[in-house]
């Protein structure tokens, strides 16, 4: 802790002295621990899209190039680390923008004193939905919290969609204790009633942080008949549903949300997660010249071989994009004047997952997607195959390419959100 | 509600409590020389799984790792016992509570910066497929455990009644003063125990470990079952910890499937509390008259 805010302190005394010719930007995030995957795929996305900007001489702010600073925060995936993050970031007088965190707790415990001070924040990639939606029940006037992150509205409709697609009728709906699980369910549970409840839910089932053993809840699902189960958890967690079903000789397929592609589940499932369904931003299959190059540069730069997780990943290196190109169109490192610019992008952002034509546009309490920036069109059904992520059908891939190389149409006629 | 949900709640709970009456045996073992036990247990459980996660990541096989493992916690085992539990011993204070902790947080944040904070898998070359056994599922890995306990449990007690060396471990837990009068080293005796409660340990570890994964909180909720296993049982039953083991975790899963798996620890901790109301020195211990 000492050490830490003598950092800061040494940071910001280090500042001073170059305010003038960098961008402060904070990547924040869970970089050890069961999150750690989604943290630290997103921290080296953002951080190889830094290294591009930067190769290339910075970002052109006014009549001058600068170059990135990277501050860069480890918040454990706990939400205390993350308040305290918040209030240090906050409190830095010269940052530019945040970008990060992959926990919706740490975004609920965090982001207040972000945006008191008005600091430009663009969530990513955590998904929950209370991180948004805080803000329009607070009916804030002015938001500088951003989201670049399928959020789980849309998840939870695709997941739905999926398993009335797949035919099947009878699912248990599953989750962990979290603030992430509880709202999970909660979007599923609506989305099955939305989409005509065409699923019945034959039980409802729920584990902790930790827990290993899935059998009483598994055999309950089992013997009420489940024929897939739709789940909402964390890597660790829903790998040992997977075993758990194995075990007992269950052949359900689980669907849930994105953390189903986390390589802490690919690994602990082994080949018990095959099957297995959740939507994803990005795969990490080279579809397209410059995935193929986003995908060889994080390869080469971190030395693996496959992405922890690949959506957190892209998704970290198209904000990182979307954010300098608010800089750029600012002409200033001031983070309120990039808040402006960024809800009024003017030139399209060529991104990995797609082109980003007007992400945002002015907070309108009522309305959250104004703050968020993806739509049901980027997001496809990802499936594990073998230890990798596959696309889960193959008429989205042959979209996801057309629409990587089309301009997204611009938002026009606001798509309500429930 | 049918039996066969029974029978494989139960079937899969009793296997699990065999680690947590491995565990209890490991304070058993200590407990018999030295009247002390290591509450730093559950970390060396821990640290030998990560040890023999290491042992196999660096490419050796099934047969040697284990081995390798169980010597490992030995090591470690003695070195809880030399920094941690002698001189409290010597000095007659109840010191070793507090050593022993302090060791078993050492180890922890040993862990947490060799091998990291996450979660991993642990590879074995037993099968985890469900064998169907009676309309029950059982998979080969939760079979090895039960094997693997009994195996342990039986060659150490197999030592303690036919070798010399065993012969006077019994000697030193009937009465140390008297062992010392008649030659024998209570101070050996007390590292042996520790040795052989150490490799136990790591046994626990290797065994549970390809069911939960590897990480540094693996033991945290496993050590607390030992205890209640330990204390329920006696912590001198011998084969009392078996038996109340099993008996608690098919409870555990039974609970967890009847009551919510919220509830799963409930029946545990009632189970201790009246074990500590009725029979204070366990159900199959032995009553003991302390000379105040």
């Amino acid at each position: 802790m000492f050490r830490q805010t003598l950092c800061g302190l040494l940071l910001v005394a280090a500042s001073g002295a170059q305010a003038a010719d960098t961008v402060k930007i904070a990547l924040t995030g869970p970089f050890s621990g069961g999150s750690a995957p989604m943290g630290t795929s997103a921290r080296d996305g953002s951080k190889l899209a830094i290294a591009e900007i930067n190769a290339a001489g910075g970002i052109q702010v006014g009549n001058k190039k600068m170059k990135i600073e990277i501050i860069e925060r480890d918040d454990e995936a706990k939400n205390e680390r993350g308040a305290l993050i918040a209030q240090e970031l906050a409190a830095m007088s010269d940052l530019s923008g945040v970008i990060g965190t992959v926990n919706t707790g740490v975004c609920l415990a965090g982001d207040k004193h972000l945006q008191e001070k008005g600091i430009t924040k663009i969530i990513c990639p955590a998904a929950g939905s209370a991180s948004m939606t805080q803000w329009s029940k607070a009916g804030v006037k002015d938001n500088s919290i951003f989201r670049f992150a399928a959020y789980d509205g849309i998840q939870a409709a695709m997941v739905v969609e999926e398993a009335i697609n797949r035919k099947f009728t009878k699912v248990a709906v599953v989750f962990d204790s979290t603030n992430y699980g509880v709202s999970g369910r909660d979007d599923m549970l609506e989305q099955i009633k939305k989409q005509g409840n065409k699923l019945t839910v034959v039980a409802q089932e729920k584990f902790n942080i930790g827990d290993k053993d899935m059998t009483a809840q598994l055999l309950r699902a089992k013997s009420a008949g489940a024929e897939a189960i739709l789940i909402w958890a964390i890597g660790p967690e829903l790998a040992a549903v997977s075993n758990g079903e194995a075990k007992i000789g269950m052949k359900a397929p689980l669907i849930g949300g994105w953390t189903l592609s986390m390589s802490n589940y690919i690994d602990n499932a082994g080949k018990n997660g095959n099957g297995t369904l959740m939507p994803q931003t990005f795969i990490e299959e080279a579809i397209t010249p410059k995935a193929k190059s986003f995908i060889d540069g994080y390869h080469k730069a971190y030395k693996v071989d496959r992405i922890p997780s690949a959506v957190a990943a892209a998704q970290g290196y198209d904000a990182l994009y979307i954010l300098a190109a608010a800089v750029k169109q600012a002409g200033s490192t001031d983070t309120k004047k990039i808040k402006e610019a960024l809800e009024d992008l003017k030139e399209p952002v060529k991104g990995v997952i797609a082109t980003w034509s007007h992400p945002y546009t002015k907070w309108d309490p009522a309305d959250v997607t104004s703050h968020e920036a993806f739509r049901r069109e980027q997001v496809v059904m990802g499936m594990v195959k073998d230890g990798r992520v596959v696309f889960g059908n193959d008429a989205d891939r042959a979209r996801l390419i057309k629409s990587a190389t089309s301009v997204t149409p611009a938002k026009t006629g606001k798509t309500k959100k429930k | 509600m049918n039996a066969q949900i029974i029978g494989q709640m139960a079937v899969s709970g009793a296997l699990m409590g065999l680690v947590y009456a491995l565990i209890a045996y490991g304070f058993q073992l200590t407990f018999a020389t030295s009247k002390s036990i290591n509450f730093g247990q559950g970390e060396l459980v821990m640290i030998s799984a990560f040890f023999s996660l290491t042992l196999t990541n660096l490419g050796f096989p099934y047969w040697a790792m284990v081995p390798g493992g169980l010597l490992f916690g030995a090591l470690m085992g003695l070195v809880v016992e030399r920094a941690g539990v002698r001189l409290a011993l010597e000095q007659k204070s109840e010191g070793w509570i507090l050593l022993s902790i302090i060791i078993g947080l050492f180890f922890f944040s040993a862990a947490e910066n060799i091998w990291g904070r996450d979660d991993r898998p642990f590879p074995t070359p037993i099968s985890a497929d469900p064998i169907h056994i009676l309309g029950v599922d059982v998979t080969r890995l939760e079979l090895s455990v039960a094997v693997g306990v009994f195996a342990i449990m039986g060659l150490i007690e197999l030592f303690k009644r036919r070798t010399l060396l065993g012969k006077a471990f019994e000697a030193v837990s009937a009465d140390r003063d008297a062992a010392e009068l008649m030659g024998i080293s209570s101070t050996r005796t007390v590292m042996l125990s520790y040795g052989l409660s150490g490799s136990v340990a790591a046994l626990a570890g290797i065994l549970v470990s390809p069911i939960t994964t590897v990480g540094p909180t693996m033991a945290s909720a496993l050590i607390l079952k030992a205890f209640s296993v330990a204390v329920v049982a006696g912590l001198d039953s011998g084969f009392g910890v078996v038996l109340v083991g099993m008996f608690l975790g098919a409870l555990e899963s039974l609970a967890s499937f009847y009551l919510g798996s919220g509830w799963r620890e409930a029946p545990g901790l009632i189970l201790l509390i009246l074990a500590l109301a009725l029979r204070p020195n366990g159900v199959f211990g032995k009553a003991t008259i302390r000379k105040v």
